[in-house]
């Protein structure tokens, strides 16, 4: 029993990293950011369980989707590191019970070690969580996944508050002449979302003030998941028996009600290795050991192997149940293609994300692609792609169209349903093809010049013909790339008279011939 | 001091500061017209690279500081709608407007704004074309117009189908407003000039296109007819207008035109590209409702060729 003087030292690190990690993602939902942002939260969200493990499938078993397996790794080693210093919903809590803690009085600032560890319900929803991902719904993984709950928060509630504060800010220094604040543009949200989020953040409020980390122990299918890899953990917190002296500081502060001071055990499962107990121990009565914890208390044993056996029951009886699942899923499902009749009924999903069916079975509705949009184009829904893929985005051409020389949405993805794309790339992803309503259009039907949609469109896919007398839109396919310009242009309603039909799977656009610059065509006098 | 003859002074102040501003403005007006005849309508730029064309234009028009006095509030309004490089030429040249701001500021204008109501995500179309960057350096100050908020209702008296619409705050505050298009091919009007290029400074652009486009591009000129019109027809788009798809749909014709006339401004410009100005809706109708004049025979153009 060696004596490591850094342990007091962890607590500290983990605040540091886990700061870093969350401002990070914080400034990339809110865009707010220098451009190395974009590489720092592209390396750290790969290490995102759920969103990693999507884009291990999404990039067919690539090695940039391993991040999730380095996490197991890592907590089969150390324990639940992701939880406390990776996971931005995990500081999210923290700094909820930081804030609170003032507000409370002295006694019940202390957390107490919980004996009802709830394995049914966190072990259940993970087996169902897995359950319906392999048979294809994203149904749970998306409304549970901690990152995604993260990300829709921020976009959701964070974003509009600092768009207000950021607004108030620039209206103050107009008046004075500086321009050096940009005033943002505030998209509606859908009421869904809005009420979903804020239903997920009072809750995250009650139980991490209530309970601390109870969320991550009941609900979360990260933290469940992790916990399996933590069980058999090589480098366990372990007490020191001739050097505690049973002061009980570490349990007062242990966020995850696991450590119990007074028989000296510490239930791994439940660690989220936040390191506070060694930060508290005046001694050196806590320590990373490879040796199995001396005392072994019974109180839990018999119950937790109990229930750990009816989870292994659980996980294969849905296991066996897979293949049913699904078969029917593929029968039932509203996002597959053939089963969504092609026209307007299909949502138009990002360039990059490869086709309607890639898209909806990799995204976990993060909004990170949201959040990054400068045109605000990717706007979140809430069962547009069904139940499968809840809360899943789409672009929106009655609100906005995407940018031609523009790539973020692509450069920003973590689950890989979006990859990244060069703009060369970017610029012949053929999202879908305009369609041109005839007998809707103002050229046609007031007999006036309109236009609007030929002159937005960025590749001339709609140009203009004569037609007696005025100029009236034509479309070549090939040259489309269904970027939504010619559709959110449209004056027409209620319907548009040009409007873009999604393709299942995107296609290819004819690329625009490189140019050998402009003619000379100098007067030779002046016509007039 | 009692309430009554608080109330008698401070009648009695209003009243003669009123007056006061009343005749400071006459007299400014007085001076602020120059001789007519000495100064041509119209004056047409050919053969030089693009600054060296608008200060030649300038020296013919009378110099700067005949439009610019001091203290004045001017808004410079160039065409940069659009997420596109200078070279694409979909959006005015910087340089041009550069040298617009700089001559504004040597005249004596206190504030000089530049702003669009831009096609493309407002920040990317104000950096790529390279206008944001070039006008600041000038020394204007270049605001944003991306929000409802900044745009104000206005009635158009005389208009025909735009009677009422939100026009940017800049505009309605500016004692000068100088209008800085670039010559392009549009798909639907033709050609987009200077009174095109106007749908810059509106809210709902929607309802143009809703309510006969060329009528209301006519009507939104009457509202306020920019003090002086400049355009760029150094590198013209000739087709696939008006955002281009390459620099292929460009023609370097190095011109340019200046006029305080509109109408005459896109008449002349409208030669230039190689259409007839009869034929494009908007200018027609323009001079229709005497907004300018379309026959370029009556005015006193000075051509310049260097």
């Amino acid at each position: 029993m060696q004596k490591i003087s850094f342990l007091p030292h962890l607590r500290k690190i983990r605040i540091v990293v886990s700061l870093f990690v969350f401002v990070a993602f914080l400034l990339v939902f809110l865009n707010v950011r220098p451009s190395i942002l974009i590489e720092i939260t592209d390396l750290l969200g790969r290490l995102q369980i759920i969103p990693s493990a999507m884009r291990f499938m999404a990039m067919f078993f690539a090695v940039s989707g391993l991040g999730f397996a380095l996490m197991l790794l890592l907590t089969w080693l150390f324990g639940r590191i992701y939880c406390s210093s990776i996971c931005p919903l995990g500081t999210l809590q923290d700094i909820f019970i930081a804030i609170a803690r003032p507000f409370k009085k002295r006694k019940d600032r202390k957390f107490i070690y919980s004996g009802n560890q709830k394995y049914i319900l966190r072990y259940t929803l993970l087996a169902l969580t897995l359950i319906l991902w392999f048979s294809g719904s994203l149904m749970l993984v998306n409304l549970l996944d901690p990152f995604s709950n993260f990300g829709r928060i921020t976009v959701s509630l964070f974003k509009p508050a600092y768009h207000w504060l950021n607004n108030q800010l620039a209206f103050f220094l107009e008046r004075f002449y500086i321009y050096t604040v940009d005033p943002i543009f505030t998209p509606s949200l859908s009421a869904e979302i809005v009420a979903v989020s804020s239903l997920v953040f009072i809750s995250l409020v009650v139980m991490s003030v209530w309970r601390g980390r109870l969320f991550c122990n009941t609900i979360c299918p990260a933290g469940s998941a992790l916990s399996l890899a933590a069980h058999q953990q090589v480098f366990k917190i372990t007490f020191n028996h001739d050097a505690c002296t049973l002061c009980g500081k570490c349990e007062r502060v242990c966020k995850a009600e696991c450590l119990n001071s007074r028989t000296k055990t510490i239930d791994h499962n439940r660690c989220v290795s936040c390191f506070n107990c060694f930060a508290a121990c005046s001694g050196n009565g806590l320590y990373y050991s490879t040796q199995k914890e001396i005392v072994k208390v019974a109180e839990s044993a018999v119950p937790e192997n109990t229930k750990r056996r009816q989870f292994m029951l659980t996980a294969i009886g849905g296991l066996l149940t897979l293949p049913l699942l699904k078969g029917s899923a593929k029968g039932q499902g509203m996002s597959l293609p053939g089963m969504v009749p092609t026209g307007t009924t299909l949502p138009i999903v990002p360039p990059g994300s490869i086709s309607y069916e890639h898209f909806t079975s990799h995204c976990t509705a993060c909004y990170m692609c949201v959040g990054v949009c400068p045109k605000n184009v990717i706007v979140p829904t809430f069962m547009d792609h069904g139940l499968q893929g809840i809360m899943q985005p789409k672009l929106d051409f009655h609100r906005s169209f995407c940018n031609f020389d523009c790539v973020e949405c692509t450069l920003v993805c973590p689950s890989g349903a979006i990859k990244p794309q060069t703009l060369e790339q970017k610029q012949v992803i053929q999202l879908g093809i305009a369609r041109f309503m005839v007998e809707s259009c103002i050229v046609t039907v007031d007999r006036t010049d309109c236009g609007a949609c030929s002159e937005h469109c960025p590749t001339k896919a709609v140009d203009m013909v004569e037609w007696d007398g005025l100029w009236l839109p034509e479309v070549t396919p090939d040259l489309c790339i269904g970027c939504g310009a010619c559709e959110f242009a449209c004056p027409t309603y209620p319907y548009k008279a040009i409007y873009v039909e999604a393709n299942t799977v995107h296609n290819t656009a004819q690329a625009i011939p490189q140019s050998d610059g402009p003619r000379k065509e100098e007067l030779e006098e002046f016509p007039f | 001091m009692k309430r009554r003859d608080f109330i008698k002074k401070s009648v009695l102040y209003t009243t003669l500061s009123v007056a006061f501003g009343a005749a400071l403005g006459r007299i400014q007006k007085a001076f602020g017209q120059r001789p007519a005849g000495r100064t041509p309508d119209l004056v047409a730029v050919r053969g030089g690279d693009i600054v060296t064309m608008y200060r030649r234009a300038m020296r013919e028009m009378g110099g700067m500081q005949s439009i610019v006095r001091r203290g004045q509030r001017v808004v410079v309004k160039p065409n940069m709608a659009w997420d596109v490089t200078p070279e694409r030429a979909a959006n005015t040249n910087p340089e041009l407007v550069g040298a617009i701001v700089r001559d504004c500021i040597a005249a004596g204008a206190s504030r000089v704004f530049v702003f669009d109501h831009t096609v493309d995500q407002w920040q990317r179309a104000y950096e790529t074309s390279g206008i944001e960057k070039a006008a600041r350096e000038a020394g204007a100050l270049v605001v944003p117009a991306n929000l409802e908020r900044d745009y104000r209702d206005v009635q158009i008296q005389g208009a025909r189908r735009l009677q009422t619409t939100k026009i940017h705050h800049h505009i309605l505050e500016a004692d000068v407003f100088i209008n800085v298009p670039v010559l392009k091919h549009h798909a639907s009007t033709t050609v987009t000039i200077a009174m095109k290029n106007l749908m810059g400074i509106v809210w709902d652009r929607r309802f143009f296109h809703r309510n006969d486009l060329h009528q209301c591009i006519a009507d939104i000129c009457l509202y306020r007819a920019p003090d002086l019109n400049i355009v760029d027809a150094y590198l013209v788009m000739t087709r696939n207008g008006p955002r281009g798809v390459s620099e292929a749909d460009l023609a370097r014709m190095r011109s340019l035109v200046v006029s305080k006339d509109i109408v005459a401004t896109d008449a002349a410009s409208t030669l230039i590209f190689g259409a007839q100005p009869s034929d494009v809706g908007h200018i027609r109708i323009g001079a229709e409702m005497n907004i300018g004049e379309i026959d370029l025979e009556k005015l006193n153009i000075s051509r310049i060729a260097l």
